[in-house]
């Protein structure tokens, strides 16, 4: 029981990381309607990026998070301006818009793996001692992540509720045509969004990192199928049910530890992915022209 | 001189067998439309269940271990190979392939390849981990043993054959009636809906024969090395058929035999050459997964129809009739309705 508790605790953690994750892949679909295959490799951008700045460069570690979780935005933004952009305005049809995709996610990884090799790496942080609360156990890093994640999402809802940006992101998920005749710059709402996409996917890198704490240039990689579970979970391009979506696939994957080995964690995820393909493809709170 | 012709038989069991991976995901992809991003994990499902049907029991003591180790001859162990990388294609479709949008597939496929990739890593039981079977039964073994050349000269005629015979199968298939389905349900799935084709089954067919051909390919190139293991099945090798198919030109097998010789024989044979780096000994194969990526984008934006270009169907045109001219309720209208019509 006191094991399963325990897991409880570790699913609220992963939670966080992939509800960071799970949101930035949901609000780049929802704008541009196409799944960014590089996404994983935005991971592996913010790591390293945030080791640069902390262990090369000597700057404090949250600044090095921040100045990581804006590159990797910026490295986002200029991808989509640089590459993906072009490709949607030639109005490519979408195999081909995937297909690029998926070959940037071959040419980011093999860029990072020239810049970083292949060795394990740590941030400089201290390792405290696990902190118990109540029935839960958590090291320091772990409760920042949770408090990293709500911010971000209570700052997401802001966005999308209370700022013009947030609106015409909404607006353009929910009808590109329309918005775009009603005065909605989507050019510039676009290339916002694949920043904030970017600097979520940085964001919840370095925060995965901090979760495993001694990580690779492709430890985001392999968690790339756990965020699409999570996002058609939640609806495909439905920023609220992404974040369900993470909190629930957290959850099951960490639980099932209690009862399966840890090794099984990605094979669960697979599972809850395919049975949701199966029964309700549309996600928990389906979205209207999507899927 | 030893040395050449065994160098230039490998060379060509190479060019063969990524012409079949090609051949395969040219059905898949350019006949039909379906987005596989794991072709390799179709290739490595033929490759291991040929080994453990035609290894002997595994021999505990070696430390090596793997299921099965059946020690059925060859002819029959291929069979088997083949059969689970079309169940595979058959496991994967029926995931995936009922969901309209094209995204489900690819992350499905994607899913699949970084699951099997782990559980046959991380599980030494099943295929010997991350270490891999080696010492797998070669075929012609008996009478290939005059000259360390033979088995690769014997096994570069098979393969051709194997190809030759994929090949002819891929061609016709594309001509048949089946193969327009699978065309038009590339174009648009909602137009053969309406004509009452059942496009799942369609679909589900070009997965499963195509996922049948890669296989094929991975039983040989196990068969040719005698050895497999994870680290020669990466996302980087799927990329590799992907390049050659994108540049060769989709759903035109002529572009697919291209495509192989253009990226899998000449220019991943030709970065071998370049020496290594000592402080990046990694230095080389990733630039190569880099150019290899940039190539998939920069041949979909300047060449989308590959270097072969798919041929435009061509069809007999029959002159139209006024059918309003002469019709009278009851008749056929117009009586010569070109088969045209009917196809596109």
């Amino acid at each position: 029981m006191t094991i399963f508790l325990l897991n409880i605790g570790f699913g609220l953690v992963t939670a966080s990381v992939l509800s960071l994750l799970s949101v930035g892949l949901s609000l780049q679909f929802g704008v541009t309607n196409f799944v960014n295959f590089a996404y994983g490799s935005y991971l592996g951008v913010g790591m390293m990026l945030a080791y640069t700045f902390s262990a090369t460069l000597h700057f404090p570690f949250w600044a090095a998070a921040a100045l990581g979780t804006i590159f990797t935005g910026v490295v986002s933004m200029v991808i989509a301006e640089g590459v993906l952009e072009p490709f949607a305005r030639r109005r490519k049809s979408l195999f081909y818009m995937l297909i690029v995709t998926f070959g940037l996610s071959l040419v980011l990884d093999n860029l990072l793996q020239i810049f970083y090799g292949v060795d394990f790496f740590q941030y400089p942080v201290a390792q405290s001692s696990p902190v118990t609360i109540g029935p839960f156990s958590f090291t320091n890093a772990q409760l920042e992540i949770i408090a990293i994640a709500v911010v971000a999402m209570v700052g997401v809802h802001l966005l999308l509720s209370r700022t013009r940006l947030g609106k015409a992101m909404r607006a353009m998920s929910d009808n590109m045509d329309l918005a775009r005749s009603s005065g909605i710059d989507t050019k510039n709402v676009t290339r916002w969004t694949w920043f904030i996409s970017g600097c979520l996917a940085g964001l919840g890198g370095i925060v995965l990192a901090l979760n495993i704490v001694s990580f690779q240039t492709n430890s985001g990689e392999t968690l790339l199928f756990v965020i699409f579970a999570a996002v058609i979970l939640g609806g495909i391009g439905q920023t609220y049910g992404a974040m369900l979506g993470a909190l629930v696939i957290g959850m099951v994957t960490e639980i099932s530890t209690s009862f399966i080995s840890s090794a099984y964690k990605q094979d669960i995820a697979f599972i809850v992915l395919v049975l949701m393909l199966l029964l309700r493809p549309q996600g928990l709170i389906p979205a209207k022209g999507k899927a | 001189m030893t040395l050449i012709l065994g160098y230039v038989a490998t060379l060509l069991v190479t060019f063969f067998t990524y012409n079949i991976f090609v051949i395969g995901l040219n059905i898949q992809f350019g006949y039909a439309g379906i987005l596989n991003f794991t072709v390799i994990t179709f290739m490595a499902f033929g490759a291991y269940f040929y080994a453990v049907f035609v290894m002997p029991h595994a021999d505990n003591s070696s430390q090596v271990f793997y299921i099965l180790g059946l020690h059925w001859p060859w002819p029959l162990a291929m069979l088997a190979g083949i059969v689970a990388s079309g169940a595979l294609g058959y496991l994967v479709g029926l995931i995936a392939l009922k969901r309209l949008r094209s995204d489900y597939l690819a992350i499905v496929t994607l899913a699949t390849g970084t699951l099997v990739y782990g559980l046959f890593g991380n599980n030494n039981k099943l295929f010997d981990g991350w270490s891999g079977l080696f010492n797998v039964n070669q075929p012609f073994q008996s009478v290939a043993t005059n000259h360390p050349n033979e088995f690769s000269w014997i096994f570069v005629v098979f393969s051709g054959v194997v190809m030759l015979v994929v090949w002819l199968f891929a061609n016709r298939l594309y001509a048949s009636p089946l193969g327009r389905s699978m065309r038009a349900i590339r174009e648009d799935q909602d137009v053969v809906d309406s004509f009452g084709k059942n496009s799942f089954k369609v679909r589900m067919l070009a997965m499963v024969i195509g996922s049948v051909i890669v296989g094929i390919g991975g039983v040989l190139t196990i068969q040719y090395i005698g050895a497999l293991s994870p680290a020669g099945w990466t996302t980087g090798e799927t990329f590799v058929v992907w390049a050659a198919l994108l540049v060769g030109g989709r759903a035109n097998n002529l572009g697919a035999i291209v495509g192989s010789l253009l990226v899998a024989v000449i220019f991943n044979e030709a970065t071998r050459y370049i020496p290594q780096v000592p402080s990046h000994p990694n230095l080389i194969p990733n630039l190569r997964n880099v150019i290899i990526g940039g190539l998939v984008i920069l041949s979909i934006w300047f060449r989308p129809q590959g270097v072969v270009p798919e041929k435009k169907a061509s069809f007999l045109e029959v002159p139209l009739v006024d059918k309003y001219a002469q019709g009278f309720p009851g008749e056929e209208p117009g009586g010569t309705l070109s088969p045209a019509a009917s196809e596109a």
